[in-house]
């Protein structure tokens, strides 16, 4: 049995301590809200915090997760109003949104160790966040909006 | 300078590179020699044993050889790939830049988001091919190899300001028992290891730290 | 066109909730269960308005990121006068009575517009008058506005009239008038983007989300080479893997595959993690089958030897090879693009539920008519017993039209007794994808002693997507209009010919399909000759497009034009507005200063899916020794633009996708196996690659509305690799440019 906390909660999942933290969240509790795009960290679809860090849930072991925090996209915030969430919204960055739930958990774990980025911060930690629908140009500035950096 | 019992074993090592410093430049090479030589050459993927170097009458030179041959081990790729001087690490054979793009970070480690354990695990996955050691990290701009030779990784590797501040046996321990160092020779998915077993390379380190921790000379290649 | 009156279903799960943007609904069994409505008002199918006023809007097309979610409904709303915070929005199963479905070649607007727009006039007109009834007025002076009819001060709310309204008789298209543009208060300009709450909070719901009880996870050991098949397996180790449940051999199709399920051996099992393991467990000896040899390297050479022979003549004006012959100088280049994989970031996936001699489909299709044949087929159901729920797509690009996936969920939930998702992994997605056509082509231009083009002469080699669904290995005259035949050339000699090219791998359509190719090369070309004359590329462009005017079919020397199933006299090709797209690029981008300002410039244009766009790049060196985009510039006249601020997206977007291919390539075979399989090998443009900006003009227009989400991607591989041209005097005529570009 792995007992962890998932946005909160206290849970006890009897799994393979080998699965990735991404089937326990998605097949056994159901929180569907993070995706699988590669389970190679190669896309970032899959990130969660993981006691405040982020981590690729795609290949993060149960093991690893144990007596730990993590949180998902749907623990975030309490209805959607995280910055982020927020100048997501304004700026209009999703198109197809299957990316976006890992862009944002990534650019939230960026704020808040970094609450004034810089482009090249935006960029660097974002790196391994792939949008095949190319809305990198928004989620820059949404990123600045949710920081309060004003537009140039 | 030579209060503590760490310091002591700099004191020998400055010692031996004054002496080192005055002597004569050595001819030099890896090759094998006719007679009381380097023992002869094996494949690629192995290593020459410590023992085999007992050959090497000469003293300095034995210790000379012995590094030359552990470099065989740092300038692999497997090894090199995490020592860069940039500040991004290599991947793959052909040491081509890591994919995804990640940077260093303040504590070699990556930045946020892109942690190097954001993706790396504490073991390789196999399904997901991602190669994993416990605390996977890059080695410190000071301890860069990457387009070193021997002789400056030598320096490098017996400077207690370039090599975390360890002494010599510290050394051996640590390319004989680390676990991130053990990844070279276990890096799974079809990765090339580095030649040998880290069993063998431990020895080699430390054969070389009994024979005086000489460094190759500046052209020397194993 | 007949428009039916139809009761449909309204789901629960927080309808109670109303957004200023209309609250969404996907349809979900974890919302619970479909409600029957209230009695209301069914005009037709798309639209209907409860007795309590709400009003429900179904958007009948597959929403993959296009927005069609944010434009359908809001088209509908504006006709109808419908105040969208009153609106709630349903997605449209598949069903014959929506029309066409189909989710592709950028139709959504373009097809729908005027029946969309006729279905949201026809309830309008018919609340009219039943508000005209019981005031005794006359409905033309009456207003619908605010959801309610209007006369003078006096007003009663659209769900008021429903009762009233449900009794008249439903007015004919022809009878029923749409509004003037001046009144359609929303639309035409930015729309609020319907799903992004939705989206940001991880609460929309994509194909792979969607849970049954009692639900399996399959996943699929299929032939790593076309055409191969299942020679010998041992499911031992599988099915020892904890969780696995059932192996099951999926049967091998036979050619032309169309939409067939692939073949190979499905592993199922209650939790995702043990699928792959059970997989990654088995046995199997293939039998690679009659496509083992391919290897896209000599298969390149193979494409080069075909165009450098005569082909089967597709377009012809006057005499080529007699103007070749005295042309007093001949340019020739020979272009490559390689096969492109989708790579949509949501991996297919498909549930389906197989009892009681029912089906249940939940797939991110694009098609969802020809998904609902397929799980027909598949199953041996008919039609009717087969229901098919369109989730949210993760991208599409084409791939997600063919419902392959969809059968493989239909046949394993048949097999097993239970649910079924089917799982497409990421390398399975690499590997087996339906891949956009590779192509050759050789261009060869006559220039008399002005340097004025004289002669054109094309040949393109493509394996064509007919041979999917057929033993063939000719491109339709539907393909060639992608660029071959429709491109204007003001050029007194022209000649295009088809080339062969064999089919050795299923082959697909991808975001704006041929016309990638095409574009590349004529565009290429294009500058080519500019660069050989000394002259502004921008200058030659506009030289070889010529004057403005209508383009005919004589002109063209062909008899007749798909044009992408629009007819010419709605949709001309008009060199005006091509025209006005290169000047309106290049006037942003300050082409004309660029050397002054020390920038390097490429430019491109191409009309696609009724569409103009012109595509102006900046590139520079980066640090680390490559080259990078930093700014562009597109110029687009789409017609009739009916959500302006989704469009200025599919734009943005389709640079960053144009980029992908064109610095990080496409898939390659040996031996018959895709050799990438994962975005370490098959890589995409990331954030760091993308450029500081990119300008978007969309024209004022209100013309018939073009294609929006394909007609961007064409012309960015071309002006990239003209900019890249001028910056290092390389010319890349092989995509990707970074395996030929000498740092």
């Amino acid at each position: 049995m792995i007992k962890l906390k998932v946005n909160g909660a206290v849970r006890e999942l009897d799994v393979d301590p080998e699965m990735p933290l991404l089937w326990a969240l998605r097949d056994v509790l159901g929180l569907t809200g993070t995706k699988y795009g590669c389970g190679q960290a190669q896309c970032g679809a899959c990130s969660v915090h993981l006691d405040g860090e982020v981590v690729r849930s795609c290949v993060t072991p149960m093991r690893r997760a144990a007596g730990r925090e993590v949180t998902t996209i749907e623990g975030l915030s309490v209805d959607g109003n995280h910055p982020l969430q927020r100048a997501w919204c304004e700026l209009a960055v999703p198109q197809c949104g299957f990316c976006q739930a890992g862009q944002i958990m990534t650019a939230a774990a960026l704020l808040a160790s970094n609450p004034k980025p810089s482009d090249t911060d935006i960029e660097r930690s974002l790196a391994g966040n792939l949008c095949r629908c190319g809305t990198y140009l928004r989620i820059r500035a949404a990123v600045k909006k949710a920081a309060g950096i004003p537009e140039e | 300078m030579c209060h503590r019992r760490e310091a002591r074993g700099r004191c020998a090592l400055v010692i031996a590179l004054v002496a080192l410093a005055c002597g004569c430049t050595r001819r030099e090479s890896g090759e094998a020699r006719k007679g009381g030589g380097s023992p002869p050459q094996v494949p690629a993927g192995e290593l020459r044993s410590a023992e085999s170097f007992a050959q090497i009458g000469d003293r300095a030179e034995r210790s000379r050889a012995l590094f030359a041959e552990a470099s065989r081990v740092f300038l692999h790729p497997r090894c090199v790939n995490c020592h860069p001087d940039g500040d991004t690490p290599h991947q793959g054979m052909d040491q081509s830049v890591h994919d995804p793009p990640v940077v260093r970070g303040p504590d070699d480690k990556g930045v946020v988001g892109v942690q190097c354990t954001s993706c790396h695990q504490d073991h390789n996955l196999e399904l997901a091919r991602v190669p994993g050691a416990p605390q996977w990290h890059l080695a410190p701009r000071v301890m860069a190899w990457v387009g070193k030779s021997p002789h400056a990784i030598c320096e490098q590797m017996k400077d207690p300001a370039r090599n975390g501040g360890r002494a010599l046996a510290q050394i051996v321990e640590h390319n004989a028992h680390d676990p991130l160092v053990a990844w070279g020779w276990n890096p799974g998915h079809d990765r090339e290891p580095a030649p040998g077993t880290q069993e063998q390379l431990g020895r080699l380190i430390a054969a070389w730290v009994e024979s005086g921790a000489e460094c190759p000379s500046e052209g020397a290649r194993p | 066109m007949a428009i039916t009156r139809r009761r449909f279903l309204e789901y629960s799960g927080g309808l109670a909730l109303a957004f200023a943007a209309g609250r969404v609904l996907a349809v979900d069994p974890r919302n619970g269960k479909p409600k029957r409505t209230t009695s209301g008002f069914d005009p037709n199918v798309f639209v209907h308005v409860a007795t309590d006023g709400l009003v429900t809007l179904v958007c009948a097309r597959s929403e993959m990121g296009q927005g069609v979610r944010s434009t359908i409904p809001a088209l509908l709303a504006d006709e109808l006068g419908a105040d969208m915070a009153r609106v709630t929005i349903v997605q449209g199963d598949a069903d014959k009575r929506y029309g066409d479905q189909k989710t592709d070649g950028s139709t959504s607007i373009r097809n729908g517009y005027e029946p969309l727009r006729k279905a949201g006039a026809t309830a309008r007109t018919m609340l009219v008058a039943a508000a005209a009834r019981r005031w005794k007025v006359s409905p033309a002076s009456c207003v619908a506005r605010d959801h309610a009819v209007f006369h003078g001060k006096r007003s009663l709310g659209f769900g008021e009239l429903a009762a009233e309204a449900a009794k008249l008789p439903v007015p004919p298209p022809e009878e029923v008038k749409l509004r003037p543009r001046s009144e359609m208060r929303h639309v035409f300009k930015d729309l609020p983007l319907i799903d992004g709450p939705a989206i940001v909070a991880g609460k929309a719901t994509f194909g792979a989300d969607v849970r049954l009880p009692g639900m399996l996870v399959a996943v699929i050991a299929r032939p790593p080479v076309v055409g191969g098949r299942v020679s010998r397996y041992d499911a031992k180790r599988a099915l020892a893997i904890p969780g696995v449940k059932r192996v099951v051999e999926i049967p091998t199709p036979k050619p032309p595959y169309a939409f067939q399920p692939w073949g190979g051996i499905a592993v199922l099992a209650d939790n995702t993690w043990a699928a792959l393991r059970g997989r990654a467990a088995l046995e199997i000896e293939w039998d690679e089958g009659p496509n083992a040899e391919y290897d896209s390297d000599r298969y390149r050479i193979t494409l080069s030897e075909s165009v450098h022979a005569p082909g089967s003549l597709a377009r012809n004006t006057g005499d080529v090879d007699a103007a070749l012959s005295k042309a007093a100088r001949v340019i020739e280049a020979e272009y490559h693009v390689p096969h492109l994989a989708h790579v949509t970031m949501e991996p297919p996936a498909a549930i389906a539920r197989v009892e009681g001699g029912k089906c249940e489909v939940w797939a991110p299709t694009q098609y969802p008519q020809e998904a609902r044949t397929q799980a027909a087929t598949t199953t041996g159901l008919s039609e009717n017993d087969v229901q098919v729920h369109v989730t949210f797509l993760g991208g599409a690009f084409g791939r997600k039209a063919k419902s392959d996936f969809v059968a493989e969920a239909a046949f394993l939930a048949r097999e097993a007794g239970r649910p079924v998702r089917i799982q497409w992994a990421r390398e399975d997605d690499v590997r087996h994808d339906y891949y956009n056509a590779v192509n050759t082509q050789l261009l060869t231009a006559g220039l008399d002693e002005r340097g004025k083009v004289v002669a054109w002469r094309l040949r393109t080699a493509f394996p064509p997507i007919s041979s999917t669904f057929k033993p063939t290995n000719q491109p339709s005259a539907d393909d060639l209009q992608q660029g071959i035949t429709d491109r204007p050339l003001a050029v007194p000699n022209v000649r295009a010919e088809t080339c062969r090219a064999d089919v050795h791998v299923r082959i697909g359509w991808l975001r704006s399909v041929y016309n990638i190719f095409h574009a590349f090369s004529v565009n290429s070309f294009i500058d080519e000759i500019a660069h050989a004359r000394g002259e502004d590329p921008r200058a030659v462009q506009l030289e070889i497009l010529g004057p403005d005017r209508i383009v005919t079919l004589a002109e063209l020397g062909v008899d007749k034009l798909s044009n992408y199933g629009d007819s010419l006299e709605k949709h001309p090709i008009d060199t005006g507005r091509w025209r006005r797209v290169i000047e309106r690029a290049s006037e942003m981008a300050r082409w004309d200063k660029r050397r002054a300002d020390g920038r390097v410039l490429g430019l491109a244009a191409h009309r696609s899916f009724l569409t103009y766009v012109a595509v102006v790049v900046s590139v520079v060196r980066n640090g680390a020794g490559g080259i990078a985009v930093d700014e562009a510039w597109l110029a687009t006249d789409a017609g009739t633009v009916v959500n302006l601020e989704r469009a200025r997206a599919q734009m943005e977007g389709a640079v960053i996708f144009g980029m992908s291919h064109t610095f990080h390539g496409g898939a390659t075979m040996k031996r018959g196996v895709t050799e990438q399989s994962s975005f370490a090998d098959y890589r995409l443009v990331r954030i760091g690659e993308a450029p500081r900006r990119i300008h978007v003009d969309i024209a004022t227009s209100d013309g018939p509305p073009g294609g929006i989400g394909e007609p961007g991607v064409p012309p960015v591989a071309p002006a990239i690799a003209n900019a890249v041209f001028v910056l290092t005097g390389q010319r890349i005529r092989e995509l990707p440019l970074t395996l030929r570009l000498v740092t």
